[in-house]
């Protein structure tokens, strides 16, 4: 089995979204107005809806759990729901203090433990999603992580967490319980911050997550700062109310499913909300330690320590981009040098091809000469005898010597000829022709041959036409189509050349009443060598090379050659050629 | 000594030599025959021809060298040139007119062909 495409399942997917979504924006918007609500009611009763609102976010995150995640992603969604259902049960515990026994529970109390013991499930389910998102791992990944936290850790010391220090009116199991929700927060700031920073699909449902997150860190740190003045009720409350919607929207909306999909890159690029991440974090231990200047604070040792494994984790990851650039760096230059090494070996094969060519070329033309000047003996002294002799019967013979003795010599002029045309090289000699006259010679010259073969061999011809062309090679084209059409038909056929103008083109057809060929004969009858079925089942003579040339003369004229033809009923040659204005 | 036009032939293929004689002696000339270029050359000089029909490709002094040589020589540089030849690259022909030949025929040839470019070429 192989998994689909990502693109495979997107169709429907996209439907469920747009029948879905109200699900996250119902419950948004019936979350804010339960805010709003919440802070018109008064005493008990805003206690109570205050717990309603946990209760049915909750309800909502396991509804949302269940239908929208995938099975295999539930497990960091579970965490979030027990986080959260912890969170409220915290709240109820508080509320029995406030409503049953009227007063605020003391720190700590089993209020604490639910409240503290949320962290870690929330914190664990954030962890969770980055594991399956793949990528949070990484070396690199892991030193941003440490860089981030450093710097939080720095900051909630310092800013938070330590005056707990100096507050004389705490008892020490106080202090340390006011102090453990910071030191939590540190925690999940830094599992927000990899949220943010490892990238994963940028949907309603992660950004609603993230948002949960924030909303709830936020709270926690306002309620630190001014704790000694926090009434339930008061405006902080919002920030833990819109946390439980946020968080409830999210796990309702669909696109929840893809909060857990991979990046498309395990190293993470430097992007910008990532750079932004970790300037900010260089920054705080400077800035605490301005900041602690100009209020006159005493300096605390955290900043010197905390800056200090913040400058360590940056080394180590500065030093793992210069690894990483010096291994680039060489893999470029090794790379190169294979590249060099690749391209001298082409220059010399090509070199080696070139003197290849040029050896074909020598043995093409000798062997051309080779055979060319014996054939000029032959030719020569057989005219001679001929001319000489009395008896029409050795007249006949000599003459049928002749007529073999050029077949040789067109013979070794087409082999030759389509020997250079492998080598790409039909130069034309062009000047203004008229297709006309140049036709009517190639009839005039086919006529002794069609009259042999009993063929009727007419011209039809709008006149005079004027083309760009070498003359000998576009006779040579129409003597090769003339002398086929002879060659393919019967006695008592019909050949017949017309030459018309059609718009820019000026046309030949060559039809004859002939044998024909066969449709998959037509595909190939322009290869160099190709004989055609018909033609060797009726010992027709030919090299296969006469329709090679001929394309390539027309398309050396900015022409094109064609065929049509119904196997015995004969066939049409057409030949298109750029008409000169 | 005769009246009639002096024609010399050079070719290294002694029956192609002995036909284009033949032929050309029919035909009504003084024909003079040399079976490589250097002695082609030498008997030019001894009696210019009114032609010289040379073939491209000869032992000793190829035809073209032979048309150079013509040229660049006063008593012979009127000599009408016909090269002969069995190779039948553009290029080869192109190289004989650059060197100064009158007409290039390739082989085979037909008799006539070569006796009316003969007769052209004197007239």
């Amino acid at each position: 089995m192989t998994s689909l495409p990502a693109s495979a399942g997107q169709a429907p997917r996209l439907r469920l979204d747009a029948r879905s979504a109200p699900a996250s924006w119902a419950a948004l918007g019936v979350g804010a107005v339960a805010i709003v609500v919440y802070f018109l009611l008064h005493g008990d009763a805003q206690t109570v809806w205050y717990e309603v609102i946990g209760a049915a976010s909750v309800a909502a995150l396991a509804v949302g759990t269940l239908r929208n995640v995938a099975a295999e992603d539930r497990a960091a969604w579970w965490l979030f729901t027990g986080g959260m259902t912890a969170q409220v049960l915290g709240d109820i515990v508080s509320s029995v203090y406030e409503i049953g026994l009227d007063k605020e529970p003391p720190v700590p109390s089993v209020a604490d433990a639910f409240y503290l013991g949320g962290y870690p499930l929330l914190i664990a389910g954030v962890y969770l999603i980055l594991q399956r998102r793949g990528g949070a791992m990484t070396r690199a990944t892991s030193l941003d992580a440490l860089v981030v936290f450093f710097a939080v850790a720095l900051a909630q010391w310092v800013f938070v967490i330590d005056p707990y220090n100096h507050d004389a009116s705490f008892t020490t199991v106080e202090r340390l319980t006011y102090m453990a929700y910071p030191a939590m927060d540190a925690l999940l700031l830094v599992a927000l911050a990899q949220l943010v920073a490892v990238r994963g699909a940028r949907t309603r449902a992660s950004i609603l997550v993230v948002g949960g997150v924030a909303l709830w860190i936020l709270g926690d740190e306002l309620f630190a700062i001014q704790y000694a003045s926090y009434m339930s009720g008061a405006w902080i409350d919002v920030f833990w109310l819109a946390s439980y919607v946020a968080w409830a929207a999210g796990a309702l909306d669909p696109s929840v499913r893809r909060v857990s999909a991979p990046p498309s890159r395990l190293v993470p690029r430097l992007s910008v909300p990532r750079v932004v991440l970790l300037a900010g974090a260089l920054l705080i231990a400077p800035l605490s330690l301005v900041y602690e200047k100009a209020a006159h604070h005493h300096v605390h040792i955290a900043i010197g320590i905390f800056g200090a494994l913040i400058s360590v984790a940056v080394f180590a990851r500065l030093g793992d981009l210069i690894r990483r650039y010096d291994r680039a760096r060489d893999a470029e230059r090794s790379a190169r040098r294979e590249a060099e090494v690749a391209q001298q070996l082409l220059t010399f094969q090509n070199q080696q091809l070139r003197d290849l060519d040029k050896l074909k070329d020598e043995f093409v033309s000798s062997v051309s000469h080779e055979l060319r000047t014996p054939l000029t003996s032959i030719t020569g002294y057989v005219e001679l005898l001929r001319e000489d002799e009395e008896s029409p019967a050795r007249r006949e013979y000599l003459k049928i010597i002749e007529r073999n003795a050029e077949r040789l010599i067109d013979l070794v002029s087409d082999i030759l000829f389509a020997a250079r045309l492998q080598d790409g090289r039909l130069l034309l000699d062009l000047h203004p022709v008229d297709l006309n006259q140049l036709v009517s010679q190639a009839i005039d010259e086919a006529r002794p041959r069609a009259e042999q073969a009993r063929v009727e061999l007419t011209l039809r011809s709008d006149g005079p036409v004027l083309v760009h062309g070498e003359s000998a090679r576009l006779s040579q084209l129409l003597d090769n189509l003339i002398s086929n059409a002879i060659k393919f038909t019967p006695v008592g056929g019909d050949v017949e050349v017309a030459l018309t103008r059609v718009g820019t083109m000026l046309r030949i057809d060559v039809s004859d009443t002939g044998i024909g060929i066969s449709a998959e004969d037509t595909e190939r009858l322009f290869q160099r060598f190709f004989r055609s079925q018909s033609a060797l089942e009726r010992e027709i003579q030919g090299t296969g090379l006469g329709l090679y040339i001929s394309r390539a003369i027309v398309e050396a004229h900015g022409g094109r050659i064609g065929v049509s033809s119904e196997e015995g009923k004969g066939a049409t040659f057409v030949v298109e050629i750029p008409a000169l204005q | 000594m005769s009246d009639l036009p002096v024609i010399l032939c050079a070719d290294d293929d002694d029956d192609i030599l002995a036909l284009v004689a033949l032929r050309l002696r029919r035909a009504g000339y003084d024909v003079r025959t040399a079976s490589d270029g250097a002695a082609a050359l030498a008997a030019a000089r001894d009696d210019p021809p009114a032609v010289a029909i040379l073939d491209v490709m000869m032992p000793r002094m190829g035809g073209i060298d032979v048309v150079q040589a013509f040229r660049d020589d006063e008593a012979l540089a009127h000599v009408k040139v016909v090269l002969l030849s069995a190779r039948v690259q553009d290029s080869d022909r192109q190289r004989g007119l650059d060197a100064g030949a009158d007409a290039y025929l390739l082989k085979p040839f037909r008799f006539e062909e070569l006796e009316e470019t003969v007769a052209q070429l004197l007239a």
